[in-house]
């Protein structure tokens, strides 16, 4: 049995009720030895404790090249015969560097033991043979029985056994995890629902006995696997019965659920991975430019150890003052000392404390960016954020923005303007908007943009099944979940489009009311029916589209499908409808800067259903590549489709994108952007934020390939392109177009890349079009790798992540879609014009600030050395300090460091304006 | 809204503060909406509304000189009158300033010390004749000078044992190691003071004399506070007296080698001048930084010749002591005058006059600059 459970991945054993058996192997650790399996529920965040704060401290920063560095010169200092200056001038710098640095450490260490303390007293419910007890998180062990309240946050990763709910239903809250704001439903197994819950309930927690094998702790947190072996039977678990730390239970009065993992086993702890530091050219620059001067005084010392031998060797033998004091060695054992006596003088010069000011400007830049008035947004409370806190001065050097459009450019507030169903377009852009007449309904809440009024009287009068039909799609096709609150039902979702979709279709008499994980209930025109939820075929940026399968409460199979243009014509069945008018349709909404979804329903018949589904279940219970079994199985449900209509929503572009696009234009800054969409809404965007003059001429499709193919090298291209130019136009006055298929063939090739990049050179701008998430990022890394430029990436969704972490600067936008783009982000802002300042003021200070600070180091450590070195061909290179032994020390550590420090705080090449 | 996500790679540090988020929400939130951004502001809670302060908002004052032709040309012309000024001043001053320099090596073999550099001539002396054709205005300062002697050698700079010199006998006894080899004698004992410097000590002595008619009228030199006061008043100290004899402090120790007599014998006619703070000690003691250098000696300030020395013929009496042959270095005296900006120094006015004349050449170069193309810049 245990060889099987091996084999089926599900290893980590966890017996309910079980304290004792899992007490026996609590995992416990003396300094880097560990024992044990089990962890206990301790979050330990900390790094140190009072007993290894010193040793693991020092040893981090003895790491540091230089201190290791200044740490040999004390060495040697301790021997008399070389020691050109007293020990002090070098110790003290040293210490002072290690002492603020192990300061800040402490501080910061104290800081995070703090919050962990605070953490692991929450309180908590646990089943104890004497019924629940309030205990604090940290003492929760794996085997414990758990009672969750509803608002609270979840201690440990549970298995969900029972809840108050219907069918031990229980909603969660993931906003902490994934930063998705919607409701998330969880369900006990059937089993332990039908077993469990009851006024009985806390007798019967307290005699379950069932055993959980499932995997080892791992930071998937979008898979789960296990079995729960119970009254000598298997039950599979997945994700849909886990509760996760760090969730909020919502919706639900009380739940219940059996630690599995706890602390350090939970899949958020195990998700923590490490900082990743990015380093900046200038950091870049600084190390090599320590290298150099730690070469140039390795070189000069040689010298002057030369120097010294001659000097022994040809001079000083005359001296009877000095050549006794000799004791009668060679000249070339008097050279070597004689290094090692300059190295010790001259490693003032090498600049030690330039890492820990750069540090300290870094976090002062970074706070200042924080701080900033001008970039704090009311309307979220959000001010700036510098989240990674050495790239500051990348900011000044940005050369390539490659910007998100949804959400960055626009706002991300969608206003359902238009629709498209069987041959009419419903919806007027133009003209003055008149709130409709809504009264009649029941469930309105306002608060839509659209109003025609042919097709709320085609609705009331139900003389249009098209119409009923698309409308009951909105309503039924979509992940939102809805919650009462004064009688009328408020939506979460997890896009944007889908709510403005739902509200929608609230508004003109679709309303969704409710959903349990099986039903669906909408009201139609007043009529309550309930529909039968199937399967849900969820969205990813890879799908894009989504699909419901629901049986209608005449029995009928039919599966809504709701997505891109694309991918939805691409599955509809052959010769429909209407297809000229369509495509009209959508280019119409995309040169009014509409986002569109096509929506299409299947009839299924039953056989295909059944299945079907046992395919699915099979996949979803299948090891290994789970995914692409799904997505297979997915398409082959979602083709056949009948087109009922095309929806067209308004994304408004930002508070002062134009403008602040123009200004990044003008300071040299090429902007380009990348967006999912299509070409006609990102050309239209394009230019409604300045991106592109009105004259501007695209330059896509064939003739950009033209352009491309031309059979290189580079002269080549420039000739060709002179052509182009001269046919056209003049050259400035040019924009690319290249949509997502086209760039997937570019990249194959690599040497289109830099040919691309090196005609966007010429461009006034980029549009990528209908990219995938990864293509963003390829983008990215093909202007990284062909153009010197800094690139900077901002986006405001999860599809943003890859392109932001592949860029030099990542910026996130605290948009309304979730926060992983701000996690992954370099920098957070609120709004994308908050860009302007950023770049062009605190990019442009930090720059000037750095610089100047590198170029004074390179300045006082040199001047250091020269004097030195000047002066031994005066003392017989015998390695005599210049100054006094106290100057040496303080000139690094205070002399020459704390003035650049406040210039390096406050310089101001140009002020405000 | 910022916190831990499943790709996020700090939650350590903020997974903390993502849960005392969510207790906050949990507080104030009624339900969930999107927007909480209102609810924040309607309950006055914590907001992050950053402070509108001069440091926050980088407001604070600063002064950011617009250098434009209307200051930058009256500025340099200004400063360079200025520093020809003071050149000019500097340069006048330097050439009043007496000074007369005679080299009493004794290389060449008619120069009066000539008899003097054969080795092994004990107590030789030798004597050098100058005349003055004006009086030589007093103060005078009379300074001995040697070349191309390493005094800023490092190993010859650490020879000596600080502990002795400010007066513990307790290290009269064990004398600092950076003092080998002079240390101890051959008989193995200590030396005091130890050392390379102590014992490399300068024992030229001169005396001074007018010749008026033939006779020799001597002047009168003055030694007292030639050294820096630091050193005699609170870097070296003397030995305790032991019974009342300054001599028994130094029991069981010896003289530097080369030296004709002990510490405490330097000058017996002076207790405030012996020993340790023997000023012509504590001045050798305080080396020089270049290889050749000159050290105060003695002043003219008493007598008759408080004014300065008159016209007249002179005779300097050396007592011919220090070896210098052996690396080729050079001995000499010198009498100087001081004025206001110190001793004669020529490179110091001239330098301020070079600078001054660039200084307006370059202003004149900039008008001529700025009146050819001045109008063109001003219609933009």
């Amino acid at each position: 049995m245990a060889g099987s459970k091996t084999e089926r991945g599900v290893s980590w054993e966890v017996r309910a009720n079980g304290r004792h058996f899992h007490q026996s192997c609590r995992r416990k650790s003396v300094l880097c030895f560990r024992w044990g399996r089990y962890a206990d529920n301790v979050v330990r965040s900390y790094k140190y404790t009072p007993l290894t704060f010193l040793p693991l401290n020092l040893y981090e920063q003895f790491q540091r090249a230089a201190n290791l560095f200044f740490l040999l010169i004390v060495v040697l200092q301790c021997v008399p015969i070389i020691a050109t200056i007293p020990w002090y001038s070098t110790m003290l710098p040293l210490l002072l560097v290690l002492l603020v640095r192990g300061f800040k450490d402490l501080a910061t260490d104290v800081g995070r033991r703090r919050s962990d303390a605070q953490i692991n007293h929450r309180p908590c419910d646990i089943l104890t043979p004497e019924g629940f007890e309030t205990v604090k998180w940290k003492d929760v062990r794996v085997g414990d029985i758990l009672r969750i309240h509803k608002d609270k946050v979840i201690p440990a990763d549970l298995l969900l056994l029972c809840s108050t709910e219907p069918h031990s239903l229980c909603y969660v809250e993931t906003a902490d995890i994934d930063g998705e704001t919607n409701l998330k439903f969880r369900q006990a197994l059937n089993v332990t629902h039908a077993e469990l819950n009851g006024d009985s309930a806390k007798q019967n927690l307290g005699s379950f006995d069932g055993i959980v094998w499932c995997e080892e702790p791992n930071g998937n947190l979008h898979s789960f696997k296990g079995e729960l072996h119970w009254k000598g039977e298997r039950h599979l678990l997945d994700t849909d019965h886990l509760l996760l730390r760090g969730t909020v239970l919502r919706n639900t009065d009380t739940a219940y659920g059996l630690a599995i993992y706890t602390g350090s086993d939970s899949k958020i702890l195990q998700n923590c991975g490490r900082l990743k530091l990015k380093k900046t050219r200038v950091e870049i620059l600084l190390n090599k430019t320590v290298l150099v001067i730690l070469l140039f005084m390795v070189t000069t010392t040689l010298l002057l150890a030369v120097g010294a031998g001659l000097f022994e060797y040809r001079v000083s033998h005359q001296y009877d003052v000095v050549s006794v004091l000799q004791r009668d060695s060679s000249p070339g054992y008097l050279g070597f000392l004689s290094f090692w006596g300059y190295i010790i003088l001259l490693s003032p010069s090498m600049p030690m404390s330039l890492y820990i000011t750069f540090e300290v400007i870094h976090m002062v830049h970074c706070f200042l960016i924080g701080r900033d008035l001008e970039m704090y947004w009311e309307d979220n409370d959000s001010p700036a954020q510098a989240r990674t806190t050495t790239l500051n001065e990348e900011l000044g050097q940005v050369g390539h923005l490659l910007s998100d459009k949804t959400g960055t450019l626009t706002q991300n507030r969608l206003l359902f303007r238009q629709c498209f169903i069987a041959g009419h377009i419903y919806g007027d852009m133009a003209g003055e908007f008149k709130p409709p007449d809504l009264s009649w309904n029941r469930f309105s809440c306002g608060g839509t943009k659209f109003s025609d009024q042919r097709l709320v009287d085609k609705l009331r009068e139900r003389s249009s099944p098209e119409c009923q039909e698309f409308f009951t799609a909105l309503a039924l096709c979509h992940t939102v979940m809805s919650e009462w609150r004064d009688g009328l039902p408020h939506y979460q979702a997890a896009s944007p489009d889908e709510e403005a979709l739902v509200c929608a279709a609230r508004e003109l008499g679709w309303v969704f009311l409710s959903r349990t994980r099986e039903t669906l209930t909408i009201s139609e025109m007043g009529l309550t029916r309930n529909y039968q939820l199937l399967a849900i075929l969820d969205f990813t940026s890879k799908r894009r589209r989504m699909s419901v399968l629901v049986r209608d409460p005449g029995g009928q199979l039919k599966l809504y499908c709701k997505g891109a243009d694309m991918v939805v014509l691409e599955r509809l069945q052959g010769n429909w409808l209407l297809q000229e008018s369509t495509e009209r349709a959508l280019e119409l909404f995309a040169q009014g800067c509409l986002r569109t979804l096509c929506v299409a329903v299947r009839s299924v018949p039953e056989t295909l259903w059944t299945e079907w589904s046992r395919a699915l279940s099979q996949a979803g219970t299948a090891t290994g590549n789970q995914d692409t079994a799904l997505e297979d199985i997915y398409e082959q449900m979602e083709k056949d489709l009948t087109l009922l209509g095309v929806t067209a929503i308004e994304d408004r572009l930002q508070e002062g994108v134009p403008e602040t696009i123009a200004s990044l234009r003008r300071a040299g800054v090429k902007v380009w952007v990348l967006t999912g969409d299509k070409t006609e809404t990102a050309v239209n965007v394009g230019y409604a934020c300045k991106l592109m003059d009105p004259d501007t001429i695209l330059i896509e499709g064939e003739e950009l390939r033209q352009l491309l193919e031309s059979p290189s090298p580079d002269v080549r291209l420039m000739s060709k392109e002179k052509e182009v130019w001269t046919t056209r136009a003049e050259k400035s006055k040019a924009a690319l177009v290249i949509s997502g298929p086209e760039l997937a063939e570019l990249t194959k090739t690599p040497e289109w890349g830099a040919k691309f990049v090196a005609l966007s050179d010429q461009c006034q701008s980029v549009l990528c079009c209908r990219v995938t998430p990864a293509q963003k990022a390829e983008v990215v890394e093909m202007v990284r790798t062909h153009s010197t430029s800094i690139t900077m990436a901002i986006g405001d969704g999860a599809n943003d992540v890859n392109m932001i972490k592949t860029a030099h600067i990542g910026v996130g936008l605290c948009g309304v879609e979730g926060s992983q783009a701000v996690q992954n982000a370099d920098f957070a802002l609120a709004q994308f014009s908050f860009l302007r300042r950023l770049l062009l003021v605190h990019g442009h200070w930090s720059y000037y600030r750095v610089c100047i600070l590198l170029r004074y180091f390179l300045y006082k450590t040199t001047a250091f050395a020269l004097v030195h070195i000047w002066y031994s061909f005066y003392n017989g290179f015998s390695a005599q300090p210049m100054y006094e032994s106290w100057f040496i020390s303080l000139y690094s550590t205070m002399y020459t460091s704390l003035p650049i420090q406040c210039t390096g705080f406050f310089e101001q090449s140009i002020r405000l304006h | 809204m910022r916190f831990v996500g499943r790709t996020s790679h700090v939650c350590d540090v903020y997974y903390g503060r993502s849960i005392r988020k969510a207790e906050k929400l949990i507080q104030v939130r009624p339900c969930g909406e999107r927007d909480r951004s209102n609810r924040m502001k309607n309950e006055g809670e914590t907001t992050e509304r950053p402070d509108n302060t001069a440091f926050t908002q980088q407001r604070l004052p600063a002064w950011q000189p617009i250098l434009s032709a209307g200051i930058i040309i009256p500025g340099f012309l200004l400063i360079g009158l200025a520093f020809i000024g003071i050149g000019v001043g500097l340069f006048l001053t330097s050439q009043t300033i007496q000074v007369l320099e005679r080299d009493y090596t004794g290389i060449a073999k008619d120069s009066p010390c000539f008899s003097c550099t054969i080795p092994n001539t004990p107590n030789c002396t030798c004597e050098i004749t100058f005349a003055l054709s004006e009086l030589f205005k007093g103060p005078i300062f009379f300074y001995y000078g040697l070349s191309n002697y390493y005094q800023n050698f490092r190993k010859y700079g650490v020879s000596k044992d600080y502990n002795q010199l400010t007066g513990d006998t307790q290290y009269f006894k064990s004398p600092d190691n950076f003092c080998f080899p002079f240390d101890y004698d051959s008989k193995k004992n200590p030396i005091v003071p130890c050392g390379a410097i102590a014992n490399s000590m300068f024992n030229d002595t001169f005396e001074l004399y007018q010749i008026i008619n033939g006779t020799k009228k001597q002047v009168p030199l003055d030694g007292k506070g030639i050294s820096w006061w630091t050193d005699y008043n609170l870097k070296y100290r003397n030995p305790v007296l032991v019974d009342g004899s300054f001599a028994k402090a130094f029991n069981g120790t010896v003289k530097p080698i080369n030296w004709p007599k002990p510490a405490y014998e330097l000058d017996l006619t002076d207790q405030n001048n012996n020993g340790f703070l023997n000023q012509d000690f504590l001045v050798w003691m305080r080396r020089s930084a270049l290889p050749d250098f000159r050290k105060l000696y003695r002043r003219i300030t008493e007598g008759d010749y408080s004014g300065g020395l008159p016209a007249g013929n002179y005779s300097l009496t050396v007592h011919y002591n220090y070896p210098v042959m052996s690396f080729d270095g050079k001995k000499k005296v010198v009498f100087s005058n001081v004025s206001w900006m110190g001793g004669k120094n020529d490179f110091l006015g001239i330098a301020y006059l070079v600078v001054g004349s660039l200084c307006v050449v370059m202003s004149v170069v900039m008008l001529i600059v700025y009146a050819k193309f001045k109008f063109s810049d001003d219609d933009v």
